[in-house]
């Protein structure tokens, strides 16, 4: 579901095919599918997204206790005081987890807001200068593409040290590559319109172009690819914690899923209220943003617009 | 917990300190080398059962790999230098109250000005390749620890001036200065080496398995070792005391405690030579045909500060510190109760040198009392009290590594919140910590931070002398008095302890000394952790929990009559 592997500019002949076929029967139905799928699919992650972000604001209501706070004994079980039981050090799990929905959230959006950045900045001006800043720069994006993209991160956090900050640089300056490819694509085939060279011929400078022209025209596919990307960074916070090599002082899933692993609820049957819910609400995180992030590329992309 | 890997050999290799500090590091590590305590293990100790007939073949599960297990390539104090001693012989052996005992020596004398110490040997010993063990050996041993040096046997012998032999079961050893600490930190310590084997070996620290260098007296002998695998002991019938009761011991080694766990429910080991972590001690003693050994044992979790820094040199910031932090609280959250509370006076009360009228006392209100008397009040009512103008705020450090620490130094910040001191846990790498805490394990280079959640291993109160590097001021002596401590009551006292022969004179000072920590808080003695060694009770059930020092001992795997 990443957008690197969709956006490559071979796709839209059947597309502009299927389009130019109205009434051809498989492919009209196929359209109309992809339409309500498309919405339903967008839905599902709305409503995952909102419930969660709710949750977030809403998180001093909603939680029992104060996620620091030491309210029973360690290790409880389930029970009607503490619906999910207790961490090490007595805890309750749930309010844990509803914290957690802050720090997990504000990472991913953050990350993905400083990907956004970086990636559309690059890809603006790699599609733009495309000759020699272009070239430099997409080489760049290659070799980042290119190296195991793990292994770098942990050694970037292990290097960095542990806080809230480095996370969600190290995440941040990881992930924007495949925004600026697409990025970049689009504002290729941009430059190449007339009413662009009009522009040039009447003598704009590059900025105006650039402000003008291209930034509003590439920001609709920037803001799919950062809702993509917030998917991605909150399982790579999620990662980063769980291997302990994010703060672990701070309240996120992944951090509960650290003390529950070194603490060692996998090997008991805590697992079922201390691991899972928290893996469900990372994988229910990621897969609203994923499925939001899907939606709305169908509809902006040019290459897959292929419904309308 | 994990026990750090990514150091292999620094143990040893770097100096005695950094052996300290290996085991420091890590929460669960397991005592090392030699511990004198009184009592016995608690709560659930293993019984001494009989064991009728010698078990045939016993596995079990460690954490990390030990090397070739020789004296100048075993990696870490636990539970590379146990494995070590289960091929070598001292001239003491630790009982299981942790007292030194005669062993390869019959007995010892000392001269009344505590310089020579005349040692007879046991007669009939013989080396596992059949050649007899003599006074040579000793006197060997003694030389060519002292002229190779990449060992930590060296500077338990650095004291000896000379040995000579007086005949071939007895020996003099002379020291340059009187050292109490003589019998625990050396002749209970050091592994005896074949003259005939090692005369030759001009590299020790490069010592393959394959060559001739694992030749001991003791009750095992390594037979295989597949790097980052395995190890395979088989016993050594003509033991002098006698053939011991596991034939053959098979050691595997696993990624971590979680690996040991799993292998011991699946019954692919009979037993864990690693402390588990507290947490597992209930579920896995739950489980059918496994058992949990627990006791006492001497590693320590502490609360630095720099008191050399304002405002942590006033005296009454570090004793409001100390009364504000409640120890049976963090005993019973973090360690689940499998631990012993800390004393003030630093000294576990399980060793023989505690002083038992060192109280210790949590009193929030008089901890609160004592900070606005010295006039540290919360002008601007935000909860933090100031100090000349500033929030009394500190960095609190804790090693990334260590989830118990990390708890320790999390439940710290919310005891000294009760008394408007604010400490913000930092969980930073263990290596930047201590190149923080103790800058290349050397105290006169400084120290760059406000507090911190630091520890020893157990060999640094298996010497009770050694409360004296904690505390004296010169770095010679104070050689891990990493809080940057100066009293000159204290040095005093340190300089008397580290000469005083007399027995009972000796403990007085040693009690002296406690009552001076406890009074002037140079730290916060947190806690010291259980030591829990999960086994299957039907596989073997003779193990020795010695005193501050675990099962992992070569009395473990003695039939009962053969231990001292």
């Amino acid at each position: 579901m990443t957008a690197g592997g969709v956006s490559l500019p071979e796709l839209p002949e059947p597309a502009v095919r299927l389009e130019s076929t109205p009434i051809g029967a498989p492919a009209a139905a196929r359209g109309r599918l992809t339409i309500d799928g498309t919405t339903v699919i967008g839905l599902v992650g709305v409503v995952l997204v909102g419930g969660l972000i709710l949750t977030a604001i809403l998180a001093p209501f909603l939680a029992p206790y104060d996620p620091r706070e030491r309210v029973g004994i360690p290790f409880q079980r389930p029970s009607a005081l503490y619906p999910l039981g207790t961490n090490d050090i007595g805890q309750d799990l749930l309010s844990e987890l509803i914290y957690g929905a802050r720090v997990s959230l504000t990472v991913g959006i953050v990350a993905a807001t400083v990907a956004l950045i970086i990636g559309t900045t690059v890809g603006v001006l790699a599609g733009f200068y495309r000759r020699i800043v272009g070239s430099v720069l997409m080489r760049f994006v290659d070799i980042l593409l290119i190296i195991p993209f793990l292994p770098l991160l942990i050694v970037l956090a292990a290097y960095l040290g542990r806080s809230l900050l480095n996370t969600i640089l190290i995440i941040g300056v990881l992930i924007w590559a495949a925004t600026a490819r697409v990025i970049r694509s689009q504002v290729l085939s941009l430059t190449q319109r007339d009413y662009i060279r009009a522009a040039r011929a009447l003598g704009a400078s590059d900025a105006r172009i650039i402000g003008r022209h291209i930034l509003p025209r590439v920001l609709l596919l920037g803001i799919s690819q950062f809702v993509q990307a917030t998917s991605g960074a909150i399982l790579l916070e999620a990662s980063l914690s769980f291997l302990g090599l994010g703060d672990p002082l701070q309240k996120s899933w992944g951090s509960i899923l650290y003390w529950a692993q070194v603490r060692g609820a996998f090997l008991t049957d805590a697992w079922l209220w201390w691991v899972l819910p928290p893996g469900l609400l990372i994988g229910a995180a990621a897969l609203g943003f994923a499925l939001m992030g899907f939606a709305l590329e169908q509809r902006i992309n040019p290459q897959l617009r292929s419904g309308r | 917990m994990q026990r750090r890997r990514g150091t292999p050999g620094l143990a040893w290799r770097a100096g005695p300190l950094a052996l300290l500090l290996v085991l420091a590091g890590c929460g669960q590590a397991g005592p090392s080398a030699s511990v004198p305590a009184e009592t016995g293990p608690a709560e659930s100790a293993v019984p001494s059962t009989t064991p009728e007939a010698a078990v045939e073949s016993l596995r079990a599960g460690m954490v990390g790999d030990e090397s070739t297990l020789n004296p100048y390539t075993y990696v870490t104090g636990f539970p590379g230098w146990n494995l070590l001693m289960l091929q070598y012989d001292s001239l003491l052996q630790f009982d299981v109250n942790g007292e030194p005992q005669p062993w390869l020596a019959s007995g010892y004398e000392v001269s009344a000005d505590g310089l020579t110490y005349t040692v007879t040997l046991v007669d009939g010993v013989t080396w596992n390749d059949g050649t007899p063990f003599t006074a040579d050996d000793v006197k060997f041993t003694v030389d060519y620890f002292q002229a190779n040096t990449q060992s930590r046997f060296t500077r338990d012998l650095s004291g000896v001036a000379s040995v000579t032999v007086d005949a071939p079961n007895k020996v003099t050893i002379t020291l340059t200065s009187p050292n109490p600490s003589f019998p625990i930190r050396a002749l209970a310590d050091v592994p005896i080496i074949p003259k005939h084997i090692w005369e030759s070996v001009t590299t020790p620290a490069e010592a393959t398995f394959d060559s001739p260098t694992n030749v001991g007296t003791g009750p095992y002998k390594l037979v295989e070792y597949v790097a980052d695998q395995s190890y395979r002991f088989v016993a050594n019938e003509t033991y002098f005391r006698g053939a011991p009761a596991v034939k053959e011991l098979v050691l595997v080694q696993y990624a971590d405690e979680a690996g040991i766990v799993a292998a011991l429910r699946t019954g692919d080991v009979q037993a864990g030579f690693r402390s588990i972590s507290p947490e597992q001690v209930e579920a896995l003693a739950a489980a059918p045909g496994i058992d949990v050994a627990q006791g006492p044992e001497f590693t320590t979790q502490m609360l630095y500060f720099d008191v050399t820094k304002a405002p942590f040199d006033q005296l009454a910031v570090r004793q409001a510190i100390s009364l504000a932090i409640d120890r049976q609280d963090m005993v019973n959250t973090v360690y689940l109760g499998k631990g012993t509370v800390g004393n003030s006076g630093w000294t576990h009360p399980s060793s023989p040198f505690f002083n038992a009228a060192v109280a210790t006392t949590t009193d929030v209100a008089r901890a609160n009392a004592l900070l606005d008397e010295a006039g540290l009040t919360d002008s601007n009512g935000d909860g933090i009290r100031e100090f000349d103008g500033n929030p009394m705020s500190f960095e609190l450090l804790a090693p990334s590594d260590n989830p118990l620490r990390l708890r320790l130094a999390e439940l710290s910040r919310e005891m000294l919140a009760q008394i408007g001191i604010d400490a913000v846990v930092t969980s930073i790498e263990r290596d930047t910590l201590v190149n923080r805490v103790w800058p290349d394990f050397d105290v006169s280079k400084g120290r760059d931070y406000e507090m911190s959640i630091f520890g020893w291993s157990a060999p640094v109160q298996v010497d009770p002398a050694q409360i004296t590097a904690l505390v004296a001021s010169d770095p010679a002596v104070g050689s891990i008095n990493i809080a940057g401590f100066k009293n000159a009551e204290a040095d005093r006292l340190s300089g008397e302890i580290l000469v005083e022969g007399d027995p009972t004179r000796r403990k007085d000072l040693l009690g002296q000394l406690q009552a001076l920590v406890a009074d002037q808080v140079p730290f916060v003695m947190l806690l010291y952790p259980d030591g829990n060694y999960a086994y299957n009770a039907d596989a073997y059930d003779g193990w020795a929990f010695i005193a501050g020092q675990g099962v992992v001992n070569k009395l473990s795997f003695l039939q009962p009559d053969s231990r001292p």
